[in-house]
């Protein structure tokens, strides 16, 4: 590296910092100052609700290292879990599962859950994040095993597994809103042009195509979970260039196709399609295969709370296992090779040292850049890019009239900032409810990550009402005074954003390893993609390199 | 004192005399309309009419002074009353206990009131005109009145204004009449002017209550059925409509025709008896839907039954069929059987919870219009019935119309067979739904006897008749469909589409 460059290197550095404070100034100085004319000059909807988020304040005592009360006991344990999201859960039930009994779960949260959580009010329960899941690949053993465990497979009938009646989806499934009318399905139909048909048809049979394609090393090129999947060079490569370029490549232009795909990726990974490498944007796509007895291809499981059911049924026989309220400060190395960890109760705000042998650290990358200073893991975390997200729990107490077919699972409107709305009694077995809690999906994509999450902190509830409302007015004219009651929540780090050269970056190759064989990982961003699957699935491979270093 | 009587007073007896009669019809209709037994209601209506206009001739003694602005008074109350009963007595209709205090109030005010009427105005008029005169000549035109108003009423008002709005318009002419009085006696009144106001306000009243009847009473659906709606109600669930057309009784739930009063009698025996009269040894029955009872009344039929239950999502629906006199006469007052236990419950969820077994399970749900009620036809509700139904036990399910719908159908079958249920199809004609469906549904090792006989008095069922129901000619014949699932619900679309060919 010559002097030139480095100095090059340095001020580009310097100039991208600068004026990313600024637009951070900009933006939240902007959203500041709204509030204030808003507290002013109120053009109130007057609609009762909430706005929360993961625990902020327990987040940034680790960011911002306050002082602690030093530590009064030190305890033992052999396996320390830090975290309790899916792949924590995983983790923990993999060593139950193999006679594991000194592990311990510990969760900053008062809730285990991590993007599973989920609330509830006095007409349902409702998903605050993840919300559904697709049908097992049928080459998925370890997965399948788990569905079975939890009765959501209930038999197999022959090959084909039978899936619990009431946790596939009910119908009717999904709409769209389009050319002012609610059509079936999500792929743009209703008024649109047949060129764009035709684009859109063409498209859907080539991933239909890589799907069912396998790499020069035998492996499907898109599986689940990842890791599984190809490493065909040819196909790797995909990784390289965003799915946008990608697709001009290939010559996809119509808006309706397009829309179509940056609708997919803003829900997958929470960002339009040129900021997601196109080996993403297809593996959306390309890599679902589940087969059932009882559903067609890829059909989806889901319930009221969305995956906060299946999260209760991982943390239910963890309970004994599970320490929430637990924040993990800091990990030192100890002399008898053993992990100092420092945990600090946010109710009793007394902090304790546990001695680990072995630790599962199953917290995104960016919370582990901050517990492991007293280590070397030589990885450039500022590829870790997680995309912010706004979730709107509202309560209707009846829903305007509109064209076309009625309320589906999944709703969503063509042209709009969100991903649409998802009714969480679709899987009620109830005929009839006069009220409904619909939940709301706004990733916050229009600014990168770190100022859309900035910007997000900054605003306050009627602010976010200002937001939402006016789109709902437009998929849903007059639906403001059937508003009953809306309850905000903002994720801050909602999901990893597959950028180019991020999954199958080296970068993300040295994040997976452990050190010193004595600290692991698991979490979905090290997947580079936040799907329960993935994240179940890291949780199991940490969980197994801990018993294998063991023995 | 000779001078004559003006033709203003004599039109004004005239219309006081009408108004009186039609207000007594109004009433005498309503009754019958809603309570059934037009005799005993006409017969006790007039009675109690015509003794309260002889309490209010009686009264009449006791007013002394200022007689004309009395009667100007009474002739706006009468107006009022008269003009408002028939929307009042509409609406109280649902909350039945009180209906006939408040009937039979409405009846003596207006009789009270209208007995009031003559005598006043024959004191009024009595030192002003010749006696004998003055007798012949009102009573000639109060008889004349009735007349036309007896023959008015069912030949132009009942067809063309109906109940309500005959009302209104009568209460309006009665207070013509108060406003024509004050204006022609205008000198001798005291407080003239707040007369004419009060009958001016009165009339306005009468005509806006004239113009919205339709929305005051919410029987806009009237136009578009043929028949006189005689109950209307929305519950949280369905709008409730009656009507009545002579003797027979329709019911229409969200505009959907459940039952008509003189071919229901087919429906509910070709659901119940089938299966029913083939359990000798049955004695729990299980009823889903059929709120109206009239499964229940055939179930109640069988000395071995011990217990029914009946769940229906509607305590509307219920309720109605429970306390309704004319309704409990169609339902011989099967819902109010000790042996009857009714759940207001959602039927999935019920199931969901439930343990005790059946021996015979009715499912007469309405049919899959909706992806709500599509659930209650899904293999995952089948298989809950299924394992609450006794070993030896049967279900029967009302399945549509395999003439209609021959997809639908058949889906319900394929649905029942793909739980691991053998099925047993068969359908009727019944006039007011066309060819219908129902499958009954049992444990594949069971098997069904044909009953050889069937008890006395049922008017469809028999040996011979369920022969012929048990054969499917070639244009109802079995079709290959999907399973309905919770997850695909084809049969609401199924039905949406065969369904819509025909209306």
């Amino acid at each position: 590296m010559s002097g030139q460059t480095f100095y090059k290197d340095e001020l580009s550095a310097y100039l991208q910092r600068r004026s990313f404070l600024l637009r951070i100034g900009l933006i939240t100085g902007g959203i500041f100052l709204n509030g204030c004319y808003k507290k002013i000059r109120s053009n109130g909807y007057n609609i009762p609700g909430s706005l929360q988020g993961p625990d902020a304040k327990a987040g940034h005592i680790l960011r911002d290292k306050l002082k602690l009360p030093a530590a009064k006991s030190t305890r033992k344990v052999k396996t320390l879990i830090v975290g309790s999201g899916i792949s924590g859960l995983s983790a923990g039930r993999w060593l139950k599962k193999n006679g594991e009994t000194d592990f311990e779960i510990l969760e900053l949260e008062k809730h285990t859950g991590g993007n599973s959580y989920f609330g509830s009010n006095k007409i349902a329960s409702y998903p605050l994040g993840a919300h559904y899941i697709t049908i097992a690949n049928n080459d998925d053993a370890l997965l399948i095993d788990f569905l079975k465990e939890i009765d959501v497979i209930t038999h197999f009938e022959g090959q084909l597994p039978y899936y619990n009646d009431y946790y596939l989806t009910f119908d009717p499934e999904e709409r769209l809103l389009i050319n002012g009318e609610w059509q079936e399905g999500l792929i743009p139909d209703f008024g649109v042009p047949i060129a764009d048909k035709k684009e859109i048809r063409r498209f859907l049979s080539e991933v239909d195509l890589l799907k069912n394609t396998r790499g020069n090393d035998g492996k499907f090129l898109f599986n689940i979970p990842l890791s599984s999947s190809s490493a065909d060079e040819n196909y790797r490569k995909l990784d390289r260039i965003t799915f946008e370029a990608y697709l001009e490549e290939k010559g996809y232009r119509s808006k309706y196709l397009l829309w179509y795909l940056n609708y997919a990726s803003k829900d997958d990974y929470g960002q339009k399609i040129k900021h997601i490498s196109a080996w993403a944007g297809l593996h959306y796509f390309a890599s679902r295969r589940g087969k059932a007895a009882n559903a067609e291809q890829n059909a989806i499981l889901t319930w009221p709370e969305g995956n906060g059911w299946i999260m209760k049924q991982l943390a239910g026989p963890l309970k004994d296992h599970i320490k929430t309220s637990s924040l993990c400060c800091d990990l030192k190395p100890m002399t008898n090779g053993h992990t100092l960890v420092t945990v600090l109760n946010t109710k009793t705000r007394l902090t304790e040292n546990i001695e680990a042998e072995k630790i599962i650290l199953c917290a995104p990358q960016f919370v582990n850049n901050r517990l492991l200073k007293n280590f070397n893991r030589n990885i450039d975390y500022k590829a870790f890019n997680y995309s912010p997200w706004l979730i709107a729990n509202i309560t209707i107490n009846e829903l305007p009239e509109s064209k076309g077919i009625n309320l589906c699972w999944d709703n969503v409107a063509y042209n709009t900032p969100s991903v649409g709305y998802v009714n969480s009694a679709q899987q009620h077995l109830k005929l009839s409810e006069d009220k409904k809690v619909i939940t709301y999906y706004l990733p916050l994509c229009d600014f990168e990550p770190a100022v859309a999450r900035l910007a997000a902190y900054s605003r306050n509830y009627e602010q976010w009402l200002d937001i939402v409302i006016p789109e709902l007015e437009i998929i849903h004219p007059g639906i403001t005074k059937a508003i009953e009651n809306i309850d905000f929540w903002v994720w801050g780090h909602g999901m990893i954003a597959p950028a180019k050269d991020f999954i199958w970056s080296d970068n993300l190759a040295k994040a997976k390893l452990p050190v010193d064989d004595k600290i692991f990982f698991a979490h979905s961003d090290l997947s580079g993609v936040s799907i329960f699957e993935e994240a179940f699935h890291q949780g199991i491979n940490a969980a197994k390199q801990v018993l294998h270093v063991a023995s | 004192m000779n001078k004559k009587l003006p033709a203003l007073l004599l039109i004004s007896v005239f219309v006081v005399a009408t108004c009186g009669l039609i207000y007594e019809l109004i009433a005498g209709t309503l009754a019958s309309y809603l309570l059934g037994d037009s005799v005993t209601q006409f017969s006790t209506i007039i009675g109690v009419y015509l003794f309260s206009m002889g309490i209010g001739s009686w009264v009449s003694k006791y007013f002394e002074k200022n007689i004309l602005s009395w009667f100007i008074q009474i002739e706006i109350l009468v107006g009022l009353v008269g003009g408002f009963s028939s929307t009042v007595l509409f609406l109280v209709f649902e909350s039945i206990a009180s209906f006939r205090i408040v009937l039979y109030g409405f009846v003596s005010l207006t009789g009270i009131l209208v007995g009031l009427e003559i005598p006043l105005l024959m004191r009024i008029l009595k030192d002003r005109y010749e006696f004998k005169d003055l007798v012949s000549k009102v009573f000639t035109f109060d008889y004349i009145g009735a007349l036309l108003a007896s023959l008015i009423f069912p030949l132009l008002l009942i067809p063309h204004l109906g109940l309500v709005k005959t009302a209104y318009l009568f209460g309006m002419l009665n207070v013509a009449v108060a406003l024509i009085v004050c204006l022609n006696f205008k000198k001798e009144i005291r407080a003239s002017k707040y007369l004419q106001g009060a009958s001016f306000i009165s009339i306005i009243t009468l005509l806006a209550g004239f113009i919205y009847a339709d929305k005051i009473t919410s029987f806009s659906e009237s136009q578009t059925y043929s028949d006189t709606i005689i109950y209307s109600k929305s519950t949280p669930y369905q709008r409730i409509i009656l009507t009545k057309k002579n003797k027979v009784l329709r019911l229409f739930l969200n505009g959907n025709l459940q039952f008509s009063s003189d071919d229901e009698y087919r429906y509910h025996e070709a659901l119940v008896h089938p299966g029913l009269q083939a359990l000798p040894f049955a004695k729990h029955v299980l009823v889903m839907g059929g709120g109206d009872g009239l499964a229940v009344r055939e179930i109640l039929k069988y000395p071995n039954v011990d217990s029914v239950t009946l769940v229906d999502l509607d305590k509307g629906m219920t309720g109605l069929f429970q306390s309704n006199k004319i309704l409990l006469g169609l339902n011989k007052n099967a819902l109010l059987s000790p042996k009857v236990k009714v759940i207001n419950a959602d039927a999935f969820s019920w199931v969901k919870a439930q343990r005790k077994k059946f021996d015979f399970i009715v499912i007469d749900f309405p049919d899959p219009s909706n992806y709500a009620v599509g659930k209650l036809y899904t293999n995952a509700f089948y298989k809950l019935v299924k394992g609450i139904l006794a070993p030896k036990g049967l279900m029967v399910i009302q399945s549509t119309s395999p003439f209609v719908a021959p997809k639908s159908f058949w889906t319900v079958n394929k649905t029942l067979e793909s739980v691991g249920l053998k099925t047993i199809p068969y359908h009727n004609y019944v006039p007011s739904f066309g060819e219908w469906g129902y499958i009954i549904a049992t444990e594949p090792d069971n098997v069904y006897k044909k009953p050889q006989q069937y008890l006395p008095g049922l008017k469809f069922i028999s040996k011979e008749s369920l022969d012929l129901m048990l054969y499917f000619p070639k244009d109802m014949g079995k079709v290959e469909t999907d399973v309905n699932k919770l997850n695909n619900q084809i049969l609401v679309k199924y039905f949406e589409d065969e369904w819509a060919n025909v209306l």
